[in-house]
């Protein structure tokens, strides 16, 4: 009657897994990853998760439509980093603390909305796993082996794979791309040659946290479909420790957000096939994983000169 | 550059705790304001024991939130339901402090509400005892509580506090047996948060309940690592769907992640501690609910009689501190089965925690056949009583040593320390050494000296006249002194023939080649009625069978067992059984081999468990017991005790790799020692 455990169902899982967990990874890591390549460092991303999240979710629960909800987080996710800009790069305080300052908050409005409007734990139909039907009787999901594993996925998760080789050409291809290196490298230098810094930055600490917000909307509206107070579990943390991971590139980030998510897939399964691992070592993989690569030698990319220093024009 | 790894290193600390330690959540305020009435704080000397007509006041500090579906929720539901009882707002406060998952906020939020002349403190986690039992005794009109625990801090002096603890492996056990009757499959999964506490025992629990039923189901276990990884819970039960799991359960506030999906994949969910059905009505067929109700009444009713603590309270079944619901569309047959095993535990006629232990042979499906051997039961109230025990190896032995140990501490366990208290010592394989402890200890003032070896005789018979008060007792023997003229020696014996006989039945039955081997350590004591008795049952269910018996001459050599049990297999051997703790490497070898072994005095099962099939267990405890006994009557000693298959000294365990027609056999020949139409010869050798 068991179900026999194949070597095919094991590595379909744990890719699928894998790639299904590295989405709220990615949206938040590839934000992240432009505010410090303008030269702020956001540690609130794990706040405005739990606010998109929370919006996200709650925009489904009223009307039923799903990208609704996408449009609330995205615009959560803006006011979210309006306020962290305003207080980062006008007022210049301390990024460091500002951030965790935009974490805290986020973390109690979230919950006191959730406990206010909601009160308790329910879920909606938020977006579902595509199949691509392409005829009435064959989908790609139905090619063998890769189709359960690449073709099986909800459109955020398509989003954001989607998203790194847009970011990828956003920042090496355009001229504002060139213009948020320049205001991340030397601020000085890019305000004299009439680029507006300050604007550069508001401008990408507005996407990051658009992108957070979608992140944490990618958790409550497609991965669970359920709110719960504090349900990123500290993601937006992780979120930018692969930033720097991942060296501030955008195939960076999704090298970083790919291995976390396998390898937790991976223990996953271990302890499922009941290999002779602890389950408190099991869970430790990933992290310790993370902990191996960010030490690699080869991986000392320089990080972006202006990274956490405010800007003041004719400050020198 | 050096800057960035700076922060770094931050980031990576604050990522880790937040995710890594098991933290559920982030407090919202660094400081918490426990006080949310708007009185002055009364100070503490001030503050009396609550006075009837006076507002009771109660503080809980929370790892979670109270909308956690879970541990904190079901705890703020009990007292709520309370606060109604008593009359509403007006009759009694709640004030509570969420997501202190950060123990030294936790420690503040305590004396913060014990200074605010709180009633009662509760610390909802097993995380706060150590900060629980350094505030308590600064506020003695304060009762605190916590849990899950079962330490009231009396041993430290401490008297203002109660512990409490959900037995939550009584439902587990139930809902196990639900989940594998629902099942189709024959995978149930498990999404579990960190593997301690209440979880591991409901989880212990659900995995024994679902075997219990069905001994071939598979259940899967994964732990997060965390409680409030929602995300990595929902991924841990897509996980078991895909290996194939169609009936799933979990516990802490990360579950609503994994009931989502659940709910996404038409699986059904089982759930813990809170009822967690609103969220996902169809999915959701059955909840195992904390109803913490009864001991936090009773606390506070003890704190209004001037009782401020060292009370411990268990949710169990039987008292109604844990509820079971099933969704009204449930299995009708599958929830009938569950019910009825429901009823055994709260009868008492079985014991969830035996079963988990592997000490119960599960029995449900199949024909049970009655052997007639006494089922072993607590006496109700025994004296207190301090017993040291010599033992020539270790209490990990796996053996003759690790048998003993192991059933005082069950004793230990069940009656607790201030009844039973015990010493002992290992590895006394020098019998002079030995003397030296025996009569340190006998000066020490215990009550029962335990010489655990045939080769303690000597010495015990010329120290037993010097301490007439205290009790001794050796063997494997039948002497207890009575040439000597000494009264106050137990002699002990483990009829081993009569184990030794059944696990030849089932060696009979299970060899192909019609040789079984036998690894003996010398041909001696109880290893010598092992032997005797399994040769008779071997040729008493296959006359032609040969037994090749080695004995190596030593108790401990392993690798020397290992070589024997070798050269067994090599000359056709292919069922072995051996004695003394040397067989771990035997075992090894077995199960290198892929040949069945049969187990005898300890539970071997542990090294490998698909090659140990059946067990010899040594139950020491109704010797003990008798002892204890005979010493109330004012009898110190001058009896043989033997531990047989009747009284319970000796329990089979029976594997579940094992064919259902051997055990069977197994089970009749049990009977027929037990009711005596089997007697066992000992054959010539």
């Amino acid at each position: 009657m068991t179900q026999e455990l194949t070597f095919a169902v094991i590595i379909i899982g744990i890719l699928h897994s894998g790639i299904r967990l590295a989405t709220p990874y990615l949206y938040a890591g590839l934000g992240e990853m432009f505010d410090q390549r303008a030269g702020v460092l956001n540690l609130g991303v794990d706040g405005i998760m739990l606010m998109g999240a929370f919006f996200g979710f709650y925009a489904v629960y009223q009307t039923g439509n799903a990208w609704l909800g996408v449009a609330a987080a995205v615009l959560v996710g803006i006011v979210m980093g309006l306020l962290m800009a305003v207080v980062s790069i006008s007022f210049q305080a301390e990024q460091g603390i500002s951030g965790i300052g935009l974490y805290m908050f986020g973390l109690g409005l979230s919950s006191l909305l959730f406990k206010t409007m909601l009160g308790t734990v329910e879920g909606v139909q938020g977006f579902s796993e595509l199949k691509f039907q392409i005829t009435q009787n064959f989908s790609l999901y139905d090619i063998p082996i890769i189709g359960p594993i690449f073709f099986n996925h909800s459109v955020l998760t398509y989003g954001a794979f989607l998203l790194v080789p847009i970011s990828a050409y956003v920042l090496n291809k355009t001229t504002w791309g060139l213009k948020i290196k320049a205001a991340g490298q030397n601020p000085e230098a890019a305000d004299s040659l009439g680029v507006n810094v300050t604007t550069v930055r508001y401008m990408t600490v507005i996407l990051g946290a658009a992108l957070a917000g979608l992140a944490g909307a990618s958790l409550s509206i497609s991965l669970l479909n359920i709110f719960q107070e504090n349900m990123t579990n500290g993601m937006g943390f992780i979120a930018v420790a692969l930033v720097y991971f991942g060296s501030w590139r955008p195939y960076g980030v999704l090298a970083g957000a790919l291995l976390f998510s396998t390898v937790n897939a991976l223990q996953l399964w271990a302890q499922v096939l009941n290999l002779p691992i602890p389950s408190d070592v099991a869970v430790m993989l990933p992290y310790l994983l993370t902990i191996i690569a960010l030490a690699m030698p080869f991986r000392r990319a320089a990080q972006p000169a202006a990274l956490t220093r405010p800007f003041t024009r004719g400050d020198n | 550059m050096k800057k960035r790894y700076l922060l770094l290193s931050l980031l990576l600390i604050v990522a880790l705790t937040l995710v890594a330690c098991g933290g559920n959540a982030a407090t919202k305020a660094p400081k918490p304001e426990p006080t949310k009435s708007s009185e002055a704080h009364p100070t503490k000397a001030s503050e009396p024991p609550v006075a009837s007509g006076e507002k009771f006041r109660v503080a809980v500090v929370l790892p979670s939130t109270i909308t956690d579906m879970a541990w904190s929720q079901a705890l703020i539901d009990s007292l709520k339901r309370i606060q109604e009882k008593m009359g509403g707002e007006d009759k009694m406060e709640i004030a509570y402090t969420e997501n202190m998952w950060n123990v030294t906020d936790a420690a503040s939020a305590i004396r913060d509400y014990a200074d605010g002349g709180y009633n009662l403190v509760i610390a909802h986690g097993t995380q706060y005892g150590a900060s629980l039992f350094e505030i308590a005794p600064d506020f003695p009109d304060t009762s605190f509580a916590w849990g899950t625990a079962t330490d009231t801090g009396k041993d430290k002096g401490v008297e203002n506090v109660f512990a409490y603890e959900a037995r939550a492996e009584q439902g587990g056990f139930v809902l196990g047996v639900l989940a594998s009757a629902l099942d189709k499959t024959g995978v149930l999964g498990v999404v579990g948060p960190v593997e301690a506490g209440d979880a591991k025992l409901y989880i212990d629990g659900f995995a024994a309940g679902a075997k219990y039923d069905k001994p071939d189901v598979k259940v899967n276990i994964s732990y997060t690592g965390s409680f409030g990884d929602t995300a990595l819970a929902a991924e841990a039960a897509n996980t078991h769907i895909s290996a194939g799991a169609d009936v799933l359960t979990g516990s802490a506030q990360q579950v609503v992640g994994a009931i989502g999906v659940a709910k996404e994949k038409g699986v059904l969910w089982i759930g813990t501690q809170s009822d967690q059905s609103s969220l996902a009505p169809d999915t959701v067929v059955a909840s195992q609910i904390y109803v913490w109700d009864g001991p936090f009444q009773d606390m506070i009713n003890k704190h209004m009689s001037g009782v401020m603590g060292g009370e411990t309270y268990a949710l169990t079944l039987e008292n109604g501190g844990l509820v079971l619901k099933y969704a009204d569309w449930a299995d009708k047959d599958a929830v009938a089965k569950a019910e009825q095993v429901k009823q055994m535990i709260v009868d008492g006629d079985l014991n969830v925690m035996d079963v988990i232990e592997g000490k119960a042979a599960p029995a449900m499906s199949g024909d049970e056949v009655s052997t007639g051997a006494t089922r072993f039961e607590y006496p109700a109230e025994i004296k207190p009583v301090r017993i040291v025990m010599v033992l020539p190896s270790t209490i990990t032995d796996l053996s003759w040593s690790q048998s003993l140990y192991d059933s005082v501490k069950d004793l230990q366990d069940h009656y607790g320390k201030d009844v039973i208290d015990f010493a002992y010592t290992e590895n006394m394989w020098n019998v002079t050494d030995a003397a030296a402890a025996l009569r340190d200890y006998a000066d020490s003032g215990y009550d029962i000296v335990i010489a655990h070896g045939a080769q303690y005789g000597d010495t015990l018979f010329e120290l037993a006249p010097d301490y007439p008060d205290t009790s001794f007792a050796w063997g494997t023997t039948t002497n207890f002194g009575a040439d000597e003229g000494v009264t106050n020696v137990f002699a002990y014996e483990p009829r081993a023939d009569q184990g030794g006989y059944v696990l030849g039945v089932i060696a009979a039955k299970l060899t192909k080649s019609g040789v079984v081997g036998v690894v003996g350590p010398i041909d001696a004591g109880d290893a010598k009625l092992h032997v005797d008795g399994f040769v008779a049952g071997v040729h008493a269910t296959k006359p032609d069978a040969k037994v090749n018996i080695s004995f190596t001459g030593n108790f401990g050599d392993t690798s020397l067992a290992a070589e024997a049990a070798n050269t067994q297999i090599s000359a056709g051997a292919d069922v072995l059984t051996g004695s003394a703790q040397q067989v771990v490497g035997a075992i090894g070898v077995a199960k290198d081999k892929g040949v069945p072994w049969l187990g005898i005095q300890g539970d071997q099962s542990s090294v490998a468990p698909d090659t140990v099939v059946a067990t010899d267990l040594y139950d020491w405890r109704p010797t003990i017991l008798a002892m204890i006994q005979a010493r109330s009557g004012g009898v110190l000693g001058g009896k043989v005790l033997q531990l047989t298959l009747a009284n319970g000294g000796q329990r089979m365990i029976y594997s579940d790799k094992l064919p259902a027609d051997v055990v069977e056999a197994a089970k009749a020949a049990e009977k027929g020692i037990i009711d005596g139409s089997i007697e066992i010869k000992a054959e010539p050798r």
